[in-house]
This record gives structure tokens, sequence and C-alpha cells, in this order.
């Protein structure tokens, strides 16, 4: 059995989120609770417009919700204005995107520390050679992000990501754009850093593959937390999913779906 | 093939893409509207003169007057001999003439009720008599009466207004004698308060012959009224066969054409002109923008051209569909501009007198030409700095759609750093022989034009160096992106600034150029002006009045005061030549001017010598013991012996005759300067509070240290400097907006990029931050090679520009004035970023994410 860390690194409560009004009315986030406990990994998945994305989002104080509350540790990002969440941002969480995680005119050396850049602080330098090496990308510093691979780029996001010690990571289909072996690499890199170091990572991602290097994952349907699986191996997964795809009854149909959902918020 | 689909997507593209155009509409609307006011400008100010001289000689049907004139080199108008006034009461007995009045006509300039000189910053300050004939007389009294005794004065309305006087007032009269004058009247110009900014005190013919002329007796003219049915050549005809010798008869018309030819051929050309000139500067900018603008929309929408091209549409089609938007933009601006120069010029109207240049007043005129001639040059601007994108854009392989395109490597070729380096060499050799050894204006003008083409095509090379060394002070991590981005794309950056620098060259061009005339002024009021006060009575143009000659010796008579010495200004053909004479006291003017080495000597030149600048000297073969033959504006002809030939001629001017040989063919006598040098042991203090309460009886002239001369000397060119950056600050304005809309283009191509910075924790201010570094790094390529590209122009120019040994002009570096250019070019890249910064800022983090 699993049990809950004392105090979650982020979690959402009641989270709501509606996008257009009237006829074009889309509820992406119809009261999710959901916790992402510290020091673990968790996957989330779900089919396409299950609202995942915009769950992580939210969040990661990317978005805002329409109702109900985000916080990162105890910090309700709702009571923060544009720029104290831009602080937050940089100071306590991790991105990684899909693609496009660089700026190309920075080196990958200058990538990586660009959010303590950002903040005017001091590169730990100790602690930047671990990481470097941990992505293994020495020789690569002083190159610039259009001479890397995709595999090598987005394990220069994990690094970057990770680079500010933050208390959450969040990573949105990082292996979206990656051959199956790159996109292995980096799961793993991002397996191997939460369990070596303690860190705490949310992923979003479609791919049972993926997902099943988590500790846990959480399933998403139209916009409602529908289950959760700590242990998840690839064909758990994926048979969880074509539960989706072949009765969309429990998930769509009835919010409380008590036989699936153990419910997020305890 | 299909044209109409082509059009098609040239619409929809602009109407997609409006606001990337905005830069573009902007800098061909100023660039059109500038070119529109100028011409509409001149046109206006031709027509108002023209109305003004046919009102001021509208009831003359023939003007009588002496045929011989003497031009001075380099003077606009020549000095005409005066006339027998006594010829008028003859004339008035010809048959066919209803009146005959002579005119009398002289400098006069009035002191408002505070001491101060009225007018005199351009247009004449006149004096005259008042002549009874209405007919004749081109004013009207429009208050009091006209003047019947000594010492009353009628003053046009627009000059008592100026002057604060009213009727019953009195003041001084400058002819340059100052003359106590009361205003009994106040008079009108064709109904106008004056003809145009000129101020006119009309006095009574007696006071006027006193005053205005050499000796009783004489007058400027006579002004003749035909008999009904007598046709104005008739009546010169008529008029013809009872002259003497000497004078001649024209008709009214053609006096007035006389004067109007003058101001415009002379003045107005000039004037128009020197405007072209800087809306060719704003238009040159224009280009740079707009090609600018269409180059980056080009690139960014390569993929756009490629799938076209894929889909199979021709290579012409893209490149016409790209022209058409052009074109489409630049009939919109350029109708948009047209009507924007019709109220530049209506603008203009009110600038000129702003700055010190009155105009005369009147109802704009709008030829066709002003309005054909912008609108020509707005759609070939425009078609032209979009025609090699274009080309481009049609060269697009269809291949390119699947192509990232990220990386742009354009601009720092070798090929193109050789042929800028090939060109840049040329250049400096080109000027280097045109200004070196005898100067060839030719030569260095063509060197100049290459010098500027070679920093054009040197741009993007020089870009990336040049932002990497200016950007090298910026530390933090939003300065350091500012910078790269900056780097990026070298030829962008490059085509930015050039706008920049171009506008900047032409204000750095003429900082230093006027610097160096005052650098110049300064070294020779320091070198040649001996004395310890000057006294002078500063004009423009045809203004002012000079300085009374009696000022001179009253000044000399103080125990104060060692030397007082006038220099008055007369006129001859010398030779056949016409040129100014400085009539003077040639040994007392030796006292407070340096004149350098003297061969021969300046005492006793008597009525029949003549003292001679050596430069001129040796140009028309005189030396000590030649002889000359002097004809004056009286018509008569006298032999001078040169006696003295003199090594500097900056203030004491070529020629020097003694005031006993000027005397019997002088005009109005004035002395334009009075040099004072102090007795032995008299402060400066002292001294100049001595001569100043003199000075105040004879018409408050100026009296001024050494400093204050030089300094008043270059007056002129301090205007001339604000006019002319009030000019180029369109082109500046129209190079901002150059470097916005790439900046904005810019943005809107990094969406991704700044949605990813806002992500990881860049705040909307150091996101502002960055994209106002990246501008002001721009700006600061453009401004730096702009004060470069402009210091060197300016030193060919004050090279160039003929003279040599005394006369050739001094070379100054104003730092203090460029430092101020440099800090304005850098401000206003960060003015440039002010929209796109606050546009980039506002980006929806998850949207620029998302954007494809």
């Amino acid at each position: 059995m699993t049990t809950h860390a004392p105090l979650p690194a982020a979690r959402v409560v009641d989270a709501v989120k509606v996008y257009g009004r009237g006829d074009t009315e889309v509820r992406a986030l119809d009261g999710v609770s959901v916790d992402f406990p510290a020091g673990r990994f968790t996957a989330v998945m779900g089919p396409s417009g299950s609202g995942k994305s915009t769950l992580m989002h939210c969040a990661a104080g990317l978005d805002t919700l329409t109702s109900g509350a985000a916080l990162v540790g105890d910090t309700d990002l709702s009571t923060l204005d544009d720029r104290r969440l831009t602080l937050l941002r940089r100071d306590r969480i991790g991105f990684v995107f899909q693609a496009f995680n660089l700026l190309p005119t920075l080196t990958v050396a200058e990538n990586i520390t660009l959010p303590l850049d950002l903040a005017g602080h001091a590169v730990d330098r100790r602690r930047f050679d671990r990481l470097v090496d941990t992505v293994g990308l020495r020789d690569r510093l002083h190159h610039r992000p259009s001479e890397l691979s995709g595999g090598q780029q987005q394990r220069v996001a994990v690094a970057r990501a990770f680079a500010g010690d933050p208390d959450v990571v969040f990573a949105d289909e990082p292996t979206g754009n990656l051959d199956s072996r790159s996109g292995e690499e980096v799961l793993r890199l991002l397996g191997r850093t939460v369990r070596d170091t303690g860190r705490t990572v949310v992923m979003v991602t479609h791919d049972p593959v993926a997902a099943a290097h988590a500790d846990e994952v959480i399933f998403l349907a139209d916009g409602r937390l529908v289950d959760r699986m700590t242990g998840p191996t690839a064909d758990r997964v994926l048979d969880r999913m074509k539960a989706f795809d072949t009765g969309t009854g429990p998930g769509a149909g009835h919010p409380a779906a008590p036989a699936l959902s153990r419910g997020g918020a305890t | 093939m299909n044209a109409p689909a082509t059009l098609r997507l040239a619409r929809s593209s602009l109407r997609a893409h409006r606001r990337r155009f905005l830069g573009t509409f902007a800098a061909v609307l100023l660039g059109v509207a500038f070119l529109t006011g100028t011409l509409v400008m001149g046109d206006t100010l031709r027509a108002s003169f023209d109305s003004m001289f046919t009102g001021a000689t509208r009831g003359t049907d023939a003007v009588v007057r002496s045929a011989t004139t003497v031009t001075a080199a380099g003077e606009a108008q020549g000095t005409r001999g005066p006339v027998d006034a006594a010829l008028a009461e003859r004339l008035a007995r010809v048959p066919g003439v209803a009146a005959a009045a002579p005119r009398i006509e002289g400098a006069g300039q009035l002191l408002a009720a505070d001491g101060t000189p009225v007018g005199g910053k351009g247009p004449p300050t006149l004096a005259g008599n008042w002549i009874e004939d209405d007919a004749l007389n081109p004013y009207r009294l429009a208050e009091g009466r006209e003047p019947t005794a000594p010492g009353e004065a009628v003053v046009n309305r627009g000059a008592a207004k100026a002057a604060g006087l009213t009727v019953g007032d009195t003041t001084v009269l400058r002819t340059p004698d100052p003359v106590k004058v009361t205003v009994v009247g106040l008079a009108t110009f064709g109904g106008a308060d004056g003809m145009g900014q000129v101020t006119w005190t009309g006095l009574t013919r007696a006071d006027a012959e006193r005053y205005l002329t050499a000796r009783p007796g004489e007058a400027t003219s006579i002004a003749v009224r035909a008999g009904p049915g007598v046709s104005q050549d008739e009546l010169v005809a008529a008029l013809t066969p009872a002259l003497p010798d000497g004078v001649e008869a024209i008709t009214g018309q053609r006096a007035a054409e006389e004067n109007t030819e003058m101001v415009s051929g002379r003045f107005l050309d000039l004037f128009t002109t020197f405007l072209l000139v800087f809306s060719g500067v704003a238009v040159l900018v224009s280009v740079f923008t707009i090609h600018n603008t269409f180059a980056v929309l080009v690139a960014q929408r390569t993929r756009e051209n490629a799938l076209l091209r894929a889909l199979g549409a021709a290579r012409r089609q893209v490149v016409t569909g790209t022209l058409a938007e052009a074109l489409a933009v630049g009939l919109l601006a350029s109708l948009s501009g047209l009507l924007a120069g019709i109220g530049v010029a209506a603008g203009l109207q009110a600038l000129f007198p702003a700055v010190g240049f009155p105009f005369p007043e009147g109802d704009l005129v709008v030829a066709g030409t002003s309005l054909a001639l912008p609108l020509g040059v707005g759609l070939a601007v425009c078609a032209g700095s979009a025609l090699l994108p274009a080309v481009r854009a049609g060269r697009t392989a269809p291949l390119a759609a699947l192509r990232e395109t990220d990386v742009d490597g354009s601009g720092t070729s070798r090929r193109r750093a050789l042929t800028g380096s090939a060109l840049l060499a040329t250049a400096v050799g080109t000027v280097l022989a045109g200004v070196l050894g005898t100067p060839s204006l030719w030569l260095a003008a063509t060197g100049a034009a290459l010098a500027v083409a070679a920093f054009v095509v040197l741009g993007p090379v020089a870009a990336s160096l040049a932002v990497r060394m200016l950007g090298r002070p910026l530390r933090g991590a939003n300065r350091g992106l500012a910078r790269r981005n900056a780097l990026r794309s070298p030829g962008r950056t490059a085509a930015t600034a050039t706008a920049l620098m171009v506008g900047v060259a032409v204000v750095t061009l003429f900082t230093v150029f006027g610097a160096s005339l005052k650098a110049t002024m300064d070294r020779t009021v320091d070198r040649s002006f001996a004395g310890d006060v000057a006294i002078g009575a500063p004009s423009f143009g045809a203004g002012g009045s000079g300085l009374s000659p009696r000022l001179a010796p009253a000044v000399a008579a103080l125990p104060e005061v060692d030397t007082a010495v006038g220099l008055g200004r007369g006129v001859a053909e010398v030779d056949g030549r016409g040129r100014a004479l400085t009539v003077t006291d040639p040994v007392a003017l030796a006292r407070t001017l340096d004149l350098g080495e003297v061969r021969g000597s300046l005492t006793g030149l008597g009525t029949d010598g003549l003292a001679v600048a050596a430069d001129e000297a040796a140009d028309n073969g005189l030396a000590p013991g030649r002889t000359a033959e002097l004809t004056f504006t009286d018509g008569s002809r006298r032999t001078f012996t040169v006696r003295a030939v003199y090594e500097r001629s900056d203030l004491a001017g070529d020629y020097l005759v003694t005031r006993e040989a000027w005397a019997p063919h002088r005009t109005q006598d004035a002395d334009r300067l009075v040099a004072v040098s102090f007795a032995e042991g008299v402060g400066a203090e002292d001294g100049k509070a001595a001569v100043t309460e003199v000075a105040d009886r004879y018409g408050h002239p100026e009296v001024q240290t050494r400093d204050e001369y030089a300094a008043a000397s270059a007056g002129g060119i301090d205007m001339m400097l604000t006019l002319v950056y009030a000019l180029l600050a369109l082109a500046v304005l129209i190079a901002l907006l150059g470097i916005a809309n790439t900046l904005t283009l810019s943005v809107h191509e990094r969406t991704r990029e700044l949605g990813l910075l806002r992500a990881v924790g860049q705040t909307r201010a150091q996101l502002r931050a960055m994209v106002r570094w990246e501008s002001v790094l721009v700006a600061a390529f453009g401004t730096v090679g702009g004060l470069v590209l402009g210091g060197f122009l300016g030193w060919v120019l004050v090279r160039a520009t003929d003279g040599s040994g005394d006369s050739a002009l001094a070379f100054a570096v104003p730092a203090v004035r460029l430092a101020a250019v440099a800090l304005v070019g850098l401000m206003a890249g960060a003015v440039a970023a002010w929209r796109p910064a606050r546009r980039a800022a506002r980006l929806e983090i998850l949207r620029a994410i998302a954007t494809e």
C-alpha cells in the first residue's frame, strides 16, 4: 500500500476550469482534487480532451482556475499577482515542455542556468556539474540547441528544470516528439532524479510506456479524476486506457464513479 | 497566371497583417507628407511674394532709375546708383504722365519702446519718403495722419505692433544715424499690416533726403503714373527721350517681376532646394525602413510562399503578390501623406517664424505637381523598396515549406565584407584625392557618396561585431538575451539600424560643419581682431541698418579709448569685377585689426589710393604701385593706385579705401563694425561701460567683447542648425518607426520563445527590459555608425569647401553636441521599443507556447 507524504509538493482542490461561454462553454476541469506528493514521480494520463494539460497548466501557475484552488507547497496561486506568480514559477517550479524548450540563442549551459540567471542567483558550480553529469551533456555545454538531437535537447530541458532546485517539476508530454529510445532515456532520467535526489515530478502523458516510469498514475477523463494507479506497468496502464475507449460510460456519465476513484482529496 | 488570384492573396494578407504594415505606412506617409509640404510651401511662398510685389507697384506704371548697378561678388542684390530727385518735376510735364514722384528708400531700423531693434532677421527694414500721390504710394494710412513736419513718421502697422508703438509715441529710427521720430500715423499695405514682414517707416521727403541719401536732391527712383488711356509701354516710350544719360525707365509690371525674380530666384529656390534635400533624406530613410519590413515579412512568410509554390504558383505570381501588397500600402499611405503634407505646409508656415524665419502670410497654393510628384515618389519608393524582397520571395523553393527556418546567416558573407571594404577603400581614396592638395568638391562629393554606400553594404558585417562590442558592458540575463537577439540576424539588425544611421549621419554632418564654421569664426576673431570691444548691429539677410558713421569718432574721443575705427561698406567695379570695398581709416584699422604682413604703406592712401588683400591681389595681378580702374554706382570711373597689400582679409575685407576716396560716390552711409581698442591701463569693464554709454546715444547698437563678438558672428549658424535639427527630426522619427516595426515583427516571430521565457520565470518587467535593450543596441549601432559616417562627411565637407591658407575652414568636433546626439539616438531606441515591448509583455504564456 502506498502512503501519502505528509505535505504534498503541489495540489489542486476542487479545480474547475471553464473555457468560453454559453453554447461554446467547455468545462476542461470539472472539480478535480488531487495531491502531488513530494518526492514522487506522478504521471497524469487521460485521452485527448480529458483536461490533463489544463490541470498541469493550472497547477503550475501557467493558467488560472475558474474556481477552486491550486497550491504549490502551501502557497495558494490564486492569491499571487502576475509578477509573484512568475517569481514562483522561476524559483519553485521547473518545466519540461513537449517541444521548443530551449532558447536558440543560448548555449546549452546558458539554457540550463536560465532561471537562475533570470533570478540573478549565482550558479552553484558543484550542483551544476552534478546535474550536467546526470544528464550526460558535459561535452555539449557550449553547443547551441540547433546542434543537438531532439533527445539531447529534452535532456537539456530536464537539466534546466532541476537546476533551480524547485519544489516540483512539471513535464508536459516530454517524450511526445522523441523516438522511443531517446524518450526512454529522458524518462529514465526523470525517474532517476526523483529517486536519487528526492525531487517531485508531475508528468502529463498519453503514452502508457512513459507513464509506467512513474511511481503513480492518475487518470483524468472529461475533466474529472477517474482513477489512480500505483506501481504502474505499461500493460496495466494500457488496459486502463482501453477501458476509456470501450467503456466510456463510468468516467463520462457519473461524476462520482465510486468504483474507480479513490478521490484526490481525502 | 491568374492575376486576380494573386491580388486576392495580397489583399487578404494585407488585411490579416494590418499591424505589421503600420511602420511602412507611417514611413511612406511621413516622407510623402514632407515632400508635399515642401512643394506646397514653396508655391505658397512664391505666390505670396508675387502678390506682395505686384501690390507694391500696383499704381506705378513706370519706374525711372539709374541704369548703373554694381553687384559685388557673392551678393544677392546689386547696388543701384541714385537719380536726381528734381527729375520728377520735369517728368511730370511729359505728355501722358499723370504724376511722378521721387521715391527715396534706404535702410531704417526702428527701435521698440524698450530700445531693442525691430526686425532685421531676414526681411528688409526700410524707411522712405511718404509719397502723397495715393496711386504711387503702396501704403495707406490706417490711423493718424501723414508726416508733414521734420521728425514725424508713419510706421506700418505690423512693425508698430512688434515695436509696441502707437500714434503719438516717440522712438528712434536707425538710418543708421539715430533719428528721433514721432509716430503720427500707422499704415497698411494692400490691406495687410505690412509688406510681409518688411518693416517700413515713412518720413517727410525732406527728412528722407536728409537721412536716407548721401546728398540732398537724390532719390532712389522715380515712380510715374500714366494719364488716362496710356499703357505702361507707351508711358515708358514717352519717358525715355526725356531721360538724361545713365537713367532708364521700365514698366511697373517689369519692376514687380524683377523683385519677384530676385526673391524667388535667389532665395526661394535655394530655400526650396534646401527643404527638398531634407525630404530626400526622409525618403531615403523610408526606403530602408520599408525594405526592411518587407524583407522580414518575406522571411517570415517563407513557408507560406513555399506552400504557394508547391501548390503550383508561378514565381512571378509570388513576386507580383508581394509587390501588389507594397503598392497598395504605398498608395494608401501616399494619399494620406498628401493630405498630411498640406497640413505640414500649414505647420511650416507657423514653424518658421517660431525659429526666426519670418515669412509672408497667404493662402496655401496647391499645384498639380505638388500632388503628382509626391504620389509618384511614394509609390516608387514602396515598390522599389519591396522589389528585392519580392524577388527573394519568388525564389522560395517549394521544399522550404518542409524545412525549419530558424537560422539566419544573412549579411555576414565574405563577398559582402570584401565588396564593402573595397568600396570603403575607394571612398576614402577618392575623398583624400578630393580634399588634399587642390580641393575638388566634385571628387569629395563622389567619395562621400561612395562612403555612404560602403557603410550600407558593410552594415550587416559590422553589425555583429558592433553589437558584440556595444553590448559588452551589458550584464545580467535579460541584457544578455537582448544582445543575442540583436545578434541573431545581423542583416536585419543592420537594415534596421541603417535608417537611423542615415538620419544621425546627416545630423552629425551639419553639427560638425556648423561647429567648424563657428570655430573658424572664433579663430578669425582671435587672430585678426586686435581690439578690445567691437560695436555691431547684428542682423541677417536684408535687415538691419548698420552703425552710424558718427559713432566711431564719438567713441574715439573718449579718454578711455585709444583707437576706434569704423568699417563702412562701399561697392565698386574693380577693373570690371564687382567688389565690396571697406571704407575706413586704414591706419587706425591696422591698430585694431591684425592685417598680418603689409607690403607697401597704409598711410596716405588719399583719394586715389587702395589697399588690397594678398589673395585677391594675387588673383587679379595687383601689386603695390599698380593701378586699378574703379567704377562706382554713380557711373563715375576713377583710377586708383594700389599702395599696400595686406595678408589677412577675414575681417577687413578685400579692398580698403579711405572715407575721402569714397565720399564722392557714397550711398547711404553706414558702418558695419566699429573696432575699438582701449587706452593703456583701462580695465575691460570700465572701457566697455564708457563705450556703451556713447553707443547708446547712437541707436543702441551692441557693444561686444571679443568673445561676444565671435559668438554674435556665429549666431546665424545656430539658427540654421536649429532649423536643420527640426527638419531632420522627421527622418529620425521615420527611422524610429522602422526600429519599432522590425521589433514588432521580431517579437511576433519569437512568440514561442517569449512564452518559454515567461514560463520559466521571466517577469513582464524583465521581458520589457529585454526588448528595450535589444532596441537600444540596434539604435546604438545605428547612432555610432551615423556619428562616424557623419563626422567623416563633415570633415570632407569642411576640407572640400574652397579656401586655403587663411580663409580655410577650421575643422572642429563639437564633443558635447555629438554626445547629445548619441544620447538622443539611444533614448530614441528605448522609446521605439515601448510599444513592441508592451505587446510582447502582454502575451499570454499558454498561447505563446502553443503557437506554431
